[in-house]
């Protein structure tokens, strides 16, 4: 009976190159349709004087030769490097001891974990708008200052200062999620070494240097590269508190805020702003191969 | 049953027609793409942020259409406000734009461009007498013939000022500035008694401010800008002189509508733009403000306020053309403006609209006040946006006057970049 209605092992042959692609097939189709159809059509775009509403034309690299020479584009790199200079060292370093402050097993300590947590499901725009609150002049961080004498500052509207307020954003924002990605990693890190490095002397501070780095500096190259590639595309933080034209006469924009600005409306210069995306990939690519090739020099 | 390549090819090929299908244009059902032709058919109209207050007075409007018209059947979409202009060029591109839709001017002119707007004086010009001449102007686009969306409402706003602060200041508060050069010196008498604490102004001026103040914001020809003269360099460098003394909000350079508006209900601020809609809006957030709050006159140097526009565009590749342009003109005809108009604070662009008693007449309240009085200046108001300022001109513009008032360039310098950035903007629009 079996042997009737087994397949033949020459139909068997024919239905394997088949049934994967046939599972496949919705993932490859929105992988095809939201990410690599956009991004092919950004290439091309890139090399074309598109807009809109108007299909355009080939244009070779003009789109990158006027980009030399536009200053909001420089100004857009210089704060999506700085952004990510200013975040990444944070989100490395910043999570980890909160992962050890937390990994601990003693009473209550679900709590704190979760509420380290809670910033990274709420949402961006609440969050951006609580710290505008917080931040603008008349507000409760204003007050405070003034209370102690300090005075008020303009943290919303000095170009640097508004900066670093949204890389504080993305700090305070980000600390949960990388926290977990650590506690994991800590999980991983054998008592016995503690314990041996204990005995032979190590303090705190030297245990955490010498077991507790290396036994996850794998995790922190990850930490690094995935915070970095994030760092650099950087928009929401920023839009929403320096505003659409990025900060006082737009000195606060970034690279992907020029892209939103530039490409997107009804007279959109899509071209242009594909010439930008490229940019913005091209660098993402290299922060990423930077990191993962620090790691390599590490180890060697 | 085994899969073969060939169900998976027939499968893949269904799969892939079935959407494409779909995106027909569905000419089955009647009408036509003739503007004389039989009003009938299905047509979809998009509104902009219209149906959270205003959902049963088009529902009912729709309804009313489709009984004086019977064979036509309207499809209504609204799109919230936020991203609308996205919205618009993401269905331009992808040739889905709705058949009738909401439009401000300055939507208007790069789908008039893009040939997706219908000539209204060639396929509508029968309607033409029924609007405000300069409302129907306001969707002409320079250097193009015609005129491209049917005016809709109207809406201007007064000024309103903080009497309390006026007082502390040592300033009438019976007497608030009406032009510009007033305004400045109002301003800076309050900085000056407030020790810099109270600002007049929270936001940086706009192109609209530049028209007020009597600048030529374009050339005859309307193929470049001209704000960059004389009178446009004085009136940033009295800005910049209310921004120094803090007679302008710090945060002005970022700031935002909702942001002032805020200040304005705080008291951080003493005058701030609004309409008759915030009135209750103080009321009830701000009892205390509400009961020393001054209402006047839009500042204007010229003597003409500015107004705002709305419109209602015809798809130019509707297959429905008679019926769009019938409904559109539904829409915006006397009859329904005006009843619209008595449920929100706008005004009809419609010809002798704003001589009905309910726009002229007084009565105790501040809401009638403002009414009448807004009604009043917009007889011979003017839409100071031209229709060609795009969005990344303004924030062109925005970005430069920020570095004149930061001192980082001079009025005159940051004029001239201005001017050449949104130059070169209209240049690259073609």
């Amino acid at each position: 009976m079996a042997s009737s209605t087994a397949p033949t092992g020459s139909r068997v042959r024919r239905q394997l190159p088949t049934s994967p692609w046939l599972f496949a097939a919705p993932g490859l189709l929105v992988i095809g349709a939201f990410i690599l159809y956009p991004f092919v059509s950004t290439l091309v775009n890139a090399f074309t004087d598109r807009r809109t509403l108007v299909e355009g034309e080939f244009v070779g690299l003009a789109n990158f030769r006027e980009l030399l020479h536009d200053d909001m584009f420089w100004i857009g790199l210089r704060n999506s490097t700085l952004y990510v200079l200013g975040v990444v060292p944070a989100l490395v370093i910043l999570p980890l001891l909160l992962a050890l402050l937390v990994q601990k097993n003693i009473p209550g300590i679900t709590f704190f974990r979760s509420a380290f947590y809670t910033p990274v499901v709420a949402s961006i725009v609440v969050v951006g708008l609580i710290w505008v609150w917080l931040l603008d002049e008349r507000g409760l961080v204003n007050s405070l200052l003034e209370t102690v004498g300090v005075g008020r500052i303009g943290f919303l509207s000095d170009q640097w200062l508004l900066l670093l307020s949204a890389m504080a954003v993305t700090v305070w924002k980000g600390l949960g999620y990388y926290m977990i990605i650590y506690l994991a990693a800590l999980g991983n890190v054998p008592r016995e070494l503690h314990e041996a490095a204990a005995v032979d002397g190590a303090g705190a501070v030297r245990r955490f240097l010498t077991v507790t780095v290396p036994a996850v500096r794998s995790t922190m190259v990850l930490v690094g590269a995935l915070s970095s590639v994030a760092a650099f595309k950087v928009f929401s933080e920023v839009y929403l508190m320096a505003g659409p034209s990025g900060g006082p006469a737009g000195e606060d924009t970034t690279l992907v805020m020029l892209v939103q600005r530039t490409g997107t409306g009804l007279t959109g210069r899509v071209g242009y702003a594909s010439a930008i995306s490229v940019v913005v990939f091209v660098v993402t690519v290299a922060l990423m191969l930077l990191v993962l090739r620090a790691d390599r020099w590490e180890e060697s | 049953m085994p899969i073969t390549r060939r169900t998976l090819t027939a499968a893949a090929v269904a799969a892939l027609l079935v959407p494409l299908a779909a995106c027909g244009s569905g000419d089955g059902d009647g009408g036509s793409s003739d503007a004389s032709g039989k009003v009938e058919g299905e047509i979809t109209f998009q509104t902009w942020n219209l149906r959270a207050n205003y959902k049963d007075y088009f529902e009912d409007l729709i309804a009313d259409f489709e009984k004086e018209y019977p064979g036509t059947e309207v499809k209504w979409v609204d799109q919230p406000a936020e991203g609308y202009a996205d919205k618009i060029s993401a269905d331009a591109a992808g040739g889905t734009l709705p058949d009738v839709v909401n439009v401000s001017p300055d939507l208007v002119a790069p789908l008039a461009k893009a040939g997706l707007a219908l000539d209204l004086d060639k396929d509508a010009a029968k309607y033409r007498e029924e609007y405000l001449e300069g409302a129907w102007a306001s969707h002409q686009i320079p250097g193009m013939e015609g005129t491209y969306a049917f005016p809709w409402y109207l809406n201007t706003g007064p000024l309103f000022y903080n009497k309390s602060l006026f007082e502390k200041a040592g300033l009438d508060p019976e007497k608030p500035p009406r032009t510009y050069d007033e305004l400045f010196d109002t301003a800076l008498e309050l900085a000056e008694q407030s020790d810099g604490e109270v600002a007049t102004l929270a936001q940086v001026p706009t192109i609209e401010d530049f028209g007020r103040y009597g600048v030529q914001l374009m050339n005859e020809k309307g193929d470049a800008f001209t704000f960059n003269d004389a009178k446009g360099v004085d009136m940033l460098t009295k800005y910049k002189e209310l921004y120094d003394a803090g007679a302008l909000d710090r945060q002005a350079l970022t700031a935002t509508p909702e942001s002032t508006g805020k200040k304005f209900l705080t008291g951080a601020v003493a005058m701030n733009p609004g309409s008759a809609f915030d009135l209750g809006n103080f009321k009830k957030q701000a009892p205390n403000l509400y009961e020393n709050i001054g209402i006047t006159d839009q500042i204007t140097s010229t003597g003409h306020v500015n107004m705002y526009v709305m419109g209602v565009m015809v798809n130019a590749n509707t297959s429905k053309k008679p019926a769009a342009i019938a409904f559109a003109h539904y829409v915006t005809d006397a009859e329904h403006q005006m009843s619209f108009a008595k449920k929100v604070a706008i005004f009809p662009s419609t010809a002798g609209s704003l001589d009905d008693p309910y726009f002229t007449k007084e009565d105790d309240t501040d809401e009638t006040r403002v009414r009448v009085a807004s009604a009043k200046a917009l007889k011979d108001a003017v839409n100071y946006t031209p229709v060609l300022f795009s969005e990344q001109m303004k924030t062109a513009l925005r970005n430069q006057v920020a570095k004149a008032l930061q001192g980082k360039e001079s009025p005159k310098e940051a004029l001239d970049n201005a001017v050449n950035e949104c130059n070169q903007l209209l240049r690259q629009q073609g």
